[in-house]
């Protein structure tokens, strides 16, 4: 699943027209909204095992959603690192070897960066609507605020391995918690939103955790620094060559 | 012609006047000759199952390929003839069985695990009598159609990714443009194959499915043809080179699997050094019991002789009394050998070891293949030895002094 | 008894021919059975030996819980001074640490998921074989040389050739990038395709530098100079690490399940043949004593009638087989002897056999090795079932009426 797509996506605010209670349309509300537009924010990932913990920090630029650059800026020895994704392909520099990489599909499936999140995951396509079918759950008033609780089942020939998804957004299109459920309906991982803040002029999930059910001490947070929204970012930074030697 | 029939006559009697001695006798003969036809019948059955099985895994005899294909299986490297060609060129010739498939490594994954697999996308109707897969005992249902949007993966695939007939997962591959190209499928059936490492090998999907997730309409990766018999794949080799040029590799199964071609020669020696020992072995028994036959008769043949019986004839009446024994014994043990040996062919259980089988290449169950050429080895060689053996004990009998032969007290 | 073992063994001399014959018959099976026998052990030995010496060995150090599971973490730690402290307890250079991970080579525009390893140049040549299957260019050299070693279907896949540069992109033991530009200084050919299109070894060293292993590795192979001595090597060299429980030494029966499993599979369908063989065998010396009880029908008719009791008929015949058995054992088991082991010195070979050797590295002659169990494994049995062969004739003159008997020719 296209899981930091719908976390970044659902992160940006969609003030306008989300009240509808159509499930489908608040999600392709908040993805309305992001079509066309643009952001660069600055993060940080903890890998947390029982018995050690890895921290990065990225600076990352997306375009639509189709397109993402990510580059490592901490620790030093990763800096520079960087992943350039456009729709479901993905190519990797290190500037150690000062060469840009396609990763074949036989590595997708592989963890990004040491994280819980893989390859594929950080990948992004633009037919998520298509994948699914949305329902609308439950709408329930937590701090004044509406929450949403949908439910994404995806369709019968979708690239998707879940039983279902369920989705929990609030009324300003921040996602809350993002559920994953086998076919036989048992929850595998869950993304949960640990704090939302203001950034960037918006009201956005500030702090996310990933992690497996069985395995509860193994996570991976995402945790924005800064973020800038609706920058004029041209088309030539998501390419190969930005990549190996960024212009940005 | 009058003195053999005479002859003929006294050696039946002579037989049956002491059942007791000739039916151990025979019961000798026969054993051996089971044990001959048996033993030989089961090690060639060893040998052909394991090649039977590796070719299945090929498939087929004769195989054709895009030249790069066989150093990287990928999509890249396709048949530069097209499907509808191929279904024209081949719609006649010389072989039992074709078919063209897509094959590419894919990633298959599921909520819980992914694994690399090689992709099939095939036309069931053709792969009948090419695959290793035995459509009737699928678990749950083959696949239908080339259009068929199901696929079949094996018992331990499945539970490796612990999945079921009914979920879906996720096949990821890759296409000319070397974008990802991905799509879920329900499984819908799952096989069991002689190891495990095949059924997690394997996954089978529609022809035609394969080919529009892959953006490869129209083409595929791999063309196979099945002949008579693996032994002789000459004329389906020629009937397919004829209607190709140089854009594709024509290779006979031996050429693909080279290990499974040495080793079948190797087998093939083996399986012989074992006929030899067998023969050896019952050698051994068939000239002691011919031998015993003639020299505790010694008082009988002294009558005789003393009687006024030709030492030639002594000589005849013995030698047939031995081939009738022969015969005899061939022919009760060749039924033996039917009769045990026709039943049997559907197997052998020996699945106590069957993990460790599956590493020399042979399933768990062994058949004994009855094969007419070593039917007819054995029949000859008994006959012959048995004529052999019976020369010198005769020639030996008709050579007493009937005084002395009468008076052995035995 | 003494006067039953001497009509026992005149009985048997009465008919020097038929009695020569049978033993024939069974010193000939347990000749038979012995040279099967050894050479099929033998050929197991070699079998083993072949499939470890390829790449696993005898035995391997390695953390606790990474046979299962694999993973790039499951580290030894120190590696290369644990194997250079292996190495001198057993004064022996059949020791050998690598560290292995999938990673991603690339050489212009085409790229391959692979498995890579890192070994100890100098010692990678004693416990595998790939090393010596270097077709083009040369093996690793010791050091921290950016050097890499192909099978010969990677390298065409990848379009590289001896001096070509690859790049390998993967994941560090703490999750970080890793990245490296290594020559390839040779190209290996197994004739499995598998290993030619999946593998590639680097210097360990590199490998640790390239992957962030901080001196770790995930492995050491050791090779023991017979495989019969295994057991004991492995107890040394489990006693060699610390005691924490950290570290586990897997012996190749853990590691290869199959080759011991494809063995008993081997056996099991070897002794069903040979089983026939020893019923064969039986049959024969069965038939034998029957005729000889048949034809002397008459005489033992006289002597029941003269007192002699049926029972003690019966163990004449019995003692009569035993004796003659125990003469086929004994010769067999020389003739045996003698066969295997000349056989063993000059070897033999079925035809077949050199194309494998060329083609797949493996031998072109078999050395059959007598072991005590084949040694006697087969004619013991035959012995045995010869004795039970022996009952049905006696317990027939149970039933002999001497009257009858006396009356037959």
């Amino acid at each position: 699943m296209r899981v930091l797509v719908l976390a970044l996506i659902a992160s940006l605010s969609a003030a306008a027209g989300a009240q509808e209670n159509d499930a489908e349309s608040i999600v392709r509300d908040s993805i309305n909204h992001w079509r066309g537009l643009s952001s660069k924010t600055e993060l940080t990932m903890v890998i947390h095992r029982p018995d050690w913990e890895r921290s990065m920090t990225m600076a990352g630029w997306t375009k639509g959603e189709d397109k993402s650059l990510v580059r490592v800026l901490e620790p030093r020895k990763d800096r520079g690192n960087g992943t350039l994704t456009i729709k479901k392909n993905m190519w990797s520099f290190a500037p150690k070897v000062n060469r840009v990489i396609k990763i074949p599909s036989s590595m997708m499936g592989q963890s990004w960066m040491g994280s819980d999140f893989s390859n594929k995951d950080i990948a992004r396509a633009d037919d998520i609507l298509d994948d699914y079918e949305y329902t609308l759950l439950t709408t329930d008033a937590v701090d004044g605020v509406e929450v949403y609780e949908i439910d994404a089942i995806p369709h019968e020939d979708a690239a998707v391995v879940w039983g279902k998804e369920v989705l929990t957004i609030t009324a300003e299109s921040v996602l809350i918690k993002h559920a994953f459920y086998d076919q036989d309906g048992e929850l595998v991982k869950v993304l949960e939103t640990l704090e939302v803040s203001e950034m960037g002029g918006r009201t956005i999930a500030k702090r996310q955790r990933m992690h497996e059910i069985e395995t509860p001490d193994e996570w991976t947070e995402i945790r924005v620094e800064s973020v800038e929204y609706g920058l004029e970012l041209s088309d030539s930074l998501f390419t190969q060559s930005n990549l190996q030697n960024p212009r940005d | 012609m009058h003195l053999f029939g005479v002859l003929f006559q006294l050696a039946w009697r002579n037989l049956w006047r002491n059942h007791r001695r000739t039916i151990i006798m025979l019961s000798a003969i026969s054993v051996g000759v089971w044990a001959m036809i048996f033993m030989t019948a089961l090690t060639r059955g060893m040998v052909d199952q394991m090649v039977v099985d590796g070719i299945k895994a090929l498939p087929g005899h004769v195989q054709i390929h895009n030249p790069d294909y066989l150093d990287d299986p990928s999509v890249n490297n396709r048949i530069p003839i097209s499907d509808a060609e191929l279904q024209q060129k081949f719609a006649t010739g010389n072989f039992v069985a074709w078919s063209s498939r897509v094959k590419v490594p894919a990633v298959i994954t599921s909520e819980r695990d992914s694994r690399g697999v090689t992709l099939l996308g095939i036309d069931p109707a053709a792969e009948r009598d090419l695959s290793f897969v035995k459509y009737d005992e699928v678990d749950g249902r083959f696949l239908e159609d080339a259009n068929d949007k199901g696929i079949v993966i094996g018992r331990k695939l499945a539970a490796t990714l612990e999945t079921e007939i009914g979920k879906r997962i996720v096949i990821m591959s890759q296409d000319p443009h070397n974008e990802i190209a991905d799509r879920g499928f329900r499984v819908v059936g799952l096989y069991t194959a002689s190891t495990g490492a095949v059924e997690e090998a394997f996954a089978f999907v529609g022809k035609s499915t394969a080919q529009k997730m892959l953006g490869i309409v129209g083409e595929t990766t791999e063309v196979v043809f099945l002949g008579d018999d693996y032994r002789d794949v000459e004329a389906v080799y020629e009937s397919v080179v004829a209607e190709v040029d140089g854009s594709v590799v024509v290779n006979r199964w031996y050429d693909v699997d080279t290990y499974l071609g040495t080793m079948m020669k190797v087998m093939d020696g083996f399986v012989l050094v074992w006929v030899v020992v067998i023969f050896l072995a019952l050698s051994f028994g068939l000239v002691n019991t011919l031998v015993m036959a003639v020299f505790e008769r010694v008082r009988e043949i002294g009558l005789m002789l003393a009687l006024g019986m030709k030492p030639g004839s002594i000589l005849g009446q013995i030698v047939i009394e031995s081939m009738l024994l022969l015969a005899l014994g061939l022919a009760i043990g060749n039924i033996l050998s039917w009769a045990t040996i026709i039943p049997l062919e559907s197997g052998v259980d020996i699945s106590f070891v069957g993990k460790g089988m599956e590493m020399i290449g042979a399933a768990s169950v062994l058949y004994p293949k009855l094969n007419l050429n070593d039917v007819v080895l054995a029949n000859v060689v008994v006959l012959v030895l048995g004529f052999l053996a019976s020369l010198s004990p005769a020639w030996r009998a008709s050579r007493y002094e009937p005084v002395e032969a009468l008076a052995k007290v035995g | 008894m003494n006067i039953v073992l001497r009509l026992a063994w005149r009985n048997l001399w009465r008919q020097p021919r038929r009695t020569w014959l049978t033993m024939g018959a069974m010193v000939f099976s347990n000749l038979l059975l012995i040279f099967m026998m050894s050479f099929q052990f033998g050929m197991y030995g070699l079998m083993i030996d072949n499939t470890l010496k390829f790449f696993t060995g005898h035995m391997q150090v390695q953390a606790s819980g990474y046979k299962d599971d694999k993973k790039m973490r499951q580290t030894v730690p120190d590696i290369i001074p644990l194997a250079n402290s292996i190495r001198a307890k057993l004064a022996s250079d059949t020791v050998a640490a690598r560290a292995q991970t999938f990673a991603l080579a690339s050489s212009d525009n085409r790229s391959f998921g692979i498995a890579i390893y890192g070994v100890e140049p100098t010692f990678e040549v004693n416990v595998s074989n790939i090393p010596g299957l270097v077709s083009s260019g040369r093996y690793l050299e010791a050091g921290n040389p950016a050097e890499i070693v192909i099978g010969d279907i990677l390298a065409r896949n990848l379009r590289v050739g001896l001096g070509d540069e690859i790049t390998l992109l993967g994941t560090g033991v703490d999750g970080s990038f890793a990245a490296a530009v290594v020559d390839v200084v040779g190209i290996f050919s197994s004739g499995a395709k598998d290993i030619d299109r999946n593998i590639a070894e680097i210097s360990l060293e590199h490998f640790q530098d390239v992957f962030f292993m901080e001196g770790a590795g995930h492995l050491i192979s050791i090779v023991g100079t017979d495989l019969d001595l295994v057991e004991q090597l492995q107890a040394d060299v489990t006693s060699m690490l610390p005691d924490s429980g950290e570290f586990v030494v897997h012996d190749w029966n853990v590691l290869q399940p199959g080759v011991r499993q494809a063995i008993q599979a081997d056996m099991g369908s070897s002794f069903f043949m040979y089983f026939i063989l020893v019923v064969l065998v039986s049959f024969s010396v069965l038939n034998t004593q029957l005729m000889s009880v048949l034809e002397r029908t008459r005489e033992f008719g006289i002597v029941m009638s003269l007192g002699l009791k049926p029972g003690r008929l019966g163990r004449l015949v019995v003692l009569e087989t035993a004796i003659m058995g125990l003469l086929g054992t004994v010769l067999g088991i020389l003739a045996g002897a003698l066969l295997t082991t000349w056989v063993g010195h000059v070897g033999f070979t079925i035809p077949g056999m050199d194309e494998m050797a060329a083609q797949f590295n493996l031998p072109a002659r078999m050395y059959p090795q007598i072991t005590t169990l084949s040694l006697l494994a087969g004619p013991v049995t035959v012995f045995l079932f010869t004795l039970l062969a022996s009952i049905y004739p006696a317990v027939r003159l149970r039933w002999l009426h001497p009257v009858e008997a006396m009356r037959s020719v």
